[in-house]
């Protein structure tokens, strides 16, 4: 018995794995339809996928007869397809026949290569001989037409999904850089990528993944640049999943990151197309999902989520300016209202006098301690925070002046809060929206919790205990590999450059080694001398003027 | 046992500073000047000489054997059983060190900052801190020694950079120092305050390249030394070396003295101890680290995890044991001198029968080579 069911069992995975290697998985029709083929038995045909899909009313099946003769029928979701070019380059032709055929075919074999040599106006023309195959293209919206005599399912592409238009990325504006972001439909968006890098380096490979949803996963990155060992390694990733749906790029986030348990996200999204270009250019993976308009980016490293496109488009040494103004942002979010109420607390010492004065004085009133007090306002903060984002946009700007300045004002009035307590808050939300990246600096809003609470109960000591936890935890995670602090820990000079920096373009002439890219020069060298060379003034006045007297 | 190769000499070197720049900075200057009134910066400089010795033979051990740590290659050495009772001398040394140095820091903590705390609390407090980050494989081990790096250099160099303004060149002569009764102590002492350097052995058969282990170790050596004889130097400098006799910890009054220019923080000593928090912690995670992974080794498992909280326990009754800061420092002295004995008598002795037996590790020169 219990041989039995291990050999069950065996049997089950093996078959699971066999079909794995065709990039296929179990689905629920193929499992009904076995192996069922296409053999010029119209009728037949016509039933199996009947008895698949003809349980949805918004399932059509055609019957016409090709050339008038030939007894066929044709298979389609109608809001899934482009109806025009159905009715008048594949519907029509197949009726009429070509006007200069001299004589129609005779029988299956011939009418196939009619058919595909002068008859249909349409070139995205497939042939398929498993009912299964042509059930999930047709699930796909392509449409399939199958003819008596025929042993092979015509599938044409005529998929017409609605889709929105291109326009700016809601979450990642730039002053100055593209205009565009990604949309739902993965066609699209790959087409994006590839007019920005029209290089046959440019590689993707398709994946589905997701028992039900049969999500297409377009995997991208350069040949020749990208490590050959991550690209496997996060197509070994991709393979494991075994879900039934994967709605968005963030399901897929989940499965292929390093650490489930860290606050910290370990994968980068955008929905820029040049952002995904930029990293495409460094050695990383994107991966994209159909119906998701934010691309994944992996491996990714803490830095990224601070630097941001614009950084690159603008002069080195402004942006650099820039990127410390982020990192100041970044901090503050994380560590203000802890310092606050540690120094309020146990230290008061450190601050000036005349300003401890002032401190103390706003917070005569107040009949709480300085972590209660500051907690209530976080707390509140991010209820309205979570509120304004749920609100229609047209009450959201006036719920934010109400929740803000009335609610602040009035809490202070009211002698709730203290004037610098609201201050502290507001700073710290302010950086908090300054963190390009949303997922990291929800990762230290959250963590700025439990720093408030130990400074309550060890003043400036637990404040460090709290960062010092982070730090190494932060120390500790990886992605793909990647220490997550790189290039900071470990040290990399090269990397460097491009840290609290943005270096100027002649300086990074090399791509981020931490990737260990294959290829590692970006900027020829004979550039960078160029650069370094005195410029060449040939509109120099004083030369214009000599030559013009000569 | 094969370990991954991927530590950096200057991975190493900033595990050597940070290491043994802990707790003892504050109360340095005291011990130095007990030794020798105006002579404690060369007090200090001799201790610096005297743990190299230790230092040197230590690491001089681990590159003869570069792919295990003491407790491993002491079996080879000098047999089973001897090095049984020198593997125990070692991870008990490192065990007690860690919970003197949680204990230490404990005091400190409740003297200045945190008047109403239970010294329990804190100390236990800084010893789970190190016990959660033992977790941690050594590639991250060295990462965090390599993040906390600057951080230790920079206040310690901030507070010396602005007592100079109060300093008087005076105060440090001569030179040689006014009485040399109790120097001999004295250096032991300071000595003593770099016994965190033994970690070496437990890093290097984790390094890339065992061969520049030395290097690293003197250049680890080197700036923590530079910077305990800057730290004396500017102490003596501004109090003097008899009001400095009175003083428990003269680096903590020193940042208590100095205050930054245009009057941003009035007073530093708080937010010096909170920054200083990072380099007891880096110095309580190598002793704690050590004492976890070589006691894994002499059980010979491949997972050193399940020590870090079994240790926790013994570590946080043994912190408890002083009765004050007196007694605690009575017996720091007297652990630090025994460890002495630990730290650099039993690697003599292991290098001694090594060179006599001929014995060494398989050479790893050809693979890190090739």
């Amino acid at each position: 018995m219990a041989v039995k069911g291990i050999m069950f069992l065996f049997g089950r995975r093996k078959r699971r794995r066999s079909s794995g290697d065709n990039g296929e998985y179990p689905r629920i029709p193929a499992e009904r339809l076995n192996d069922a083929a296409v053999d010029g038995d119209l009728e037949r045909v016509v039933r199996q996928i009947r008895g698949v899909l003809g349980e949805n009313d918004d399932f059509t099946i055609r019957r016409f007869l090709v050339f008038g003769r030939y007894p066929a029928a044709m298979f389609f979701y109608p809001n899934m397809i482009d109806m025009t070019t159905l009715n008048s380059e594949i519907l029509k032709p197949l009726m009429y026949g070509p006007p200069h055929a001299e004589r129609l075919p005779e029988n299956g074999e011939e009418l196939w290569d009619f058919l595909l040599e002068s008859t249909l106006y349409h070139s995205d023309v497939r042939s398929e001989t498993l009912v299964a195959k042509v059930v999930s293209d047709l699930l796909r919206g392509q449409t399939a037409v199958i003819i008596e005599g025929v042993a092979q399912a015509l599938l044409l592409g005529t998929r017409a999904i609605e889709k929105r238009s291109i326009d700016q990325p809601a979450t990642e504006q730039v002053i100055r850089g593209p205009r565009e972001g990604f949309i739902e439909l993965l066609s699209t968006n790959i087409s994006l990528i590839r007019y920005r890098l029209q290089t046959p380096d440019l590689r993707v490979k398709t994946m589905e993944v997701g028992r039900r949803s049969q999500s297409k996963v377009a995997i991208c990155y350069m040949h020749g640049i990208t490590n050959p060992e991550l690209v496997k390694e996060i197509t070994r990733r991709l393979d494991l999943i075994d879900v039934d749906a994967i709605l968005d790029s963030g399901y897929l986030e989940q499965f292929i990151e390093d650490n489930q348990m860290s606050p910290f996200p370990q994968v980068q999204y955008t929905e820029r197309p040049d952002k995904v270009v930029a990293n495409l250019l460094e050695g990383r993976v994107a991966l994209i999902v159909d119906g998701s308009p934010l691309a994944l980016v992996v491996p990714t490293v803490f830095s990224q989520f601070y630097q941001t496109v614009e950084d690159y488009t603008e002069r080195f040494l402004m942006m650099s300016a820039i990127r410390w103004a982020r990192l100041i942002a970044l901090v503050f979010s994380l560590v203000f209202p802890s310092l606050y109420v540690a120094i309020i607390s146990f230290n008061p010492e450190l601050i000036p006098t005349e300003f401890a004065v002032a401190v103390a004085g706003g917070r005569a009133g107040v009949p709480f301690p300085a972590i209660v007090e500051v907690l209530v306002i976080e707390i509140s903060m991010e209820v309205l925070r979570e509120a304004t984002i749920r609100l229609p946009q047209q009450v959201g700007g006036a719920l934010s002046i109400v929740g803000v300045l009335v609610v602040g004002q009035a809490a202070v009035a009211a002698g709730f809060a203290s004037p610098i307590t609201v201050v502290i808050i507001a700073l710290t939300t302010i950086g908090s929206f300054a963190t390009p990246a949303y997922n990291a600096a929800l990762a230290l809003r959250l963590l700025r919790f439990p720093l408030i609470v130990l400074a309550g109960i060890f003043g400036l000591y637990g404040v460090m205990i709290g960062l010092i936890l982070i730090a190494n935890h932060l120390l500790s995670l990886k992605s793909f590999g990647v220490p997550y602090l790189s290039p900071l820990v470990p040290g990399s000079p090269q990397g460097m450059k491009d840290l609290f920096l943005r270096g100027p373009f002649w300086w990074m002439s090399t791509r981020p080694d931490f990737l260990h890219p294959s290829d590692k020069t970006r900027i020829s060298d004979r550039t960078v001398e160029e650069l370094k060379k005195p410029p060449n003034n040939v509109l120099e006045p004083a030369d214009i003027e000599n030559t013009r007297k000569r | 046992m094969k370990q991954a190769k991927r530590i950096t000499t200057v991975q190493v070197a900033a595990i050597m500073t940070s290491t043994i720049i802990g707790v003892g900075v504050l109360p340095i200057p005291l011990f130095a000047v007990r030794g020798a009134g105006s002579g404690a910066p060369l007090v200090t400089l001799l201790g610096a000489a005297v743990a190299f010795v230790g230092l040197f033979l230590i690491t001089r051990l681990g590159m003869r054997f570069p792919d295990q740590s003491i407790v491993q290659y002491g079996e080879v050495v000098i047999g089973k059983w001897l090095s049984w009772i020198g593997s125990i001398g070692v991870i008990g040394f490192f065990a007690i060190l860690t919970s003197l140095t949680a204990r230490e820091f404990g005091e400190v903590v409740i003297t200045s900052v945190l008047t109403e705390t239970p010294l329990e609390v804190t100390v236990i407090v800084m010893l789970m801190l190190a016990a959660i980050s033992t977790r941690n494989d050594i590639t991250t081990f060295a990462y965090i020694h390599l993040f906390y790096f600057p951080l230790l250099l920079g206040p310690a160099l901030l507070i010396v950079a602005l007592s100079l303004k109060n300093a008087d060149l005076i105060n440090l002569q001569p030179i040689w120092g006014n009485s040399h009764e109790g120097m001999l102590a004295s250096v032991l002492t300071i000595a003593s305050l770099f016994q965190g350097s033994f970690i070496v052995t437990t890093v290097i058969p984790a390094m890339r390249e065992p061969r520049k282990a030395m290097i690293a170790s003197v250049v680890g050596l080197v700036i923590a030394g530079g910077m305990y004889v800057m730290i004396v130097a500017a102490t003596l400098g501004v109090f003097g070396s008899e009001e400095t006799k009175n003083l428990l910890w003269p680096t903590l009054e020193l940042a208590k003295a100095t205050s930054l220019p245009a009057n941003v923080l009035e007073r530093l000593d708080a937010a010096f101890l909170a920054v200083w928090v990072t380099a007891v912690f880096t110095t309580l995670f190598s002793s704690y680290y050590l004492a976890v992974k070589e006691l894994s080794k002499l059980f010979r498992l491949q997972d050193h995890k399940l020590f870090s909280f079994f240790l926790l326990p013994a570590v946080f009754s043994m912190a408890m044991v002083p009765y004050n800061i007196l007694h605690m420092y009575e017996i720091i002295q007297n652990v630090g001198r025994i460890g002495l004995f630990v730290t650099i008598a039993y690697p003599g002795l292991l290098l001694v029968v090594a060179i006599l037996r001929k014995k060494r590790g398989e050479p790893s020169e050809k693979r890190s080579a090739g």
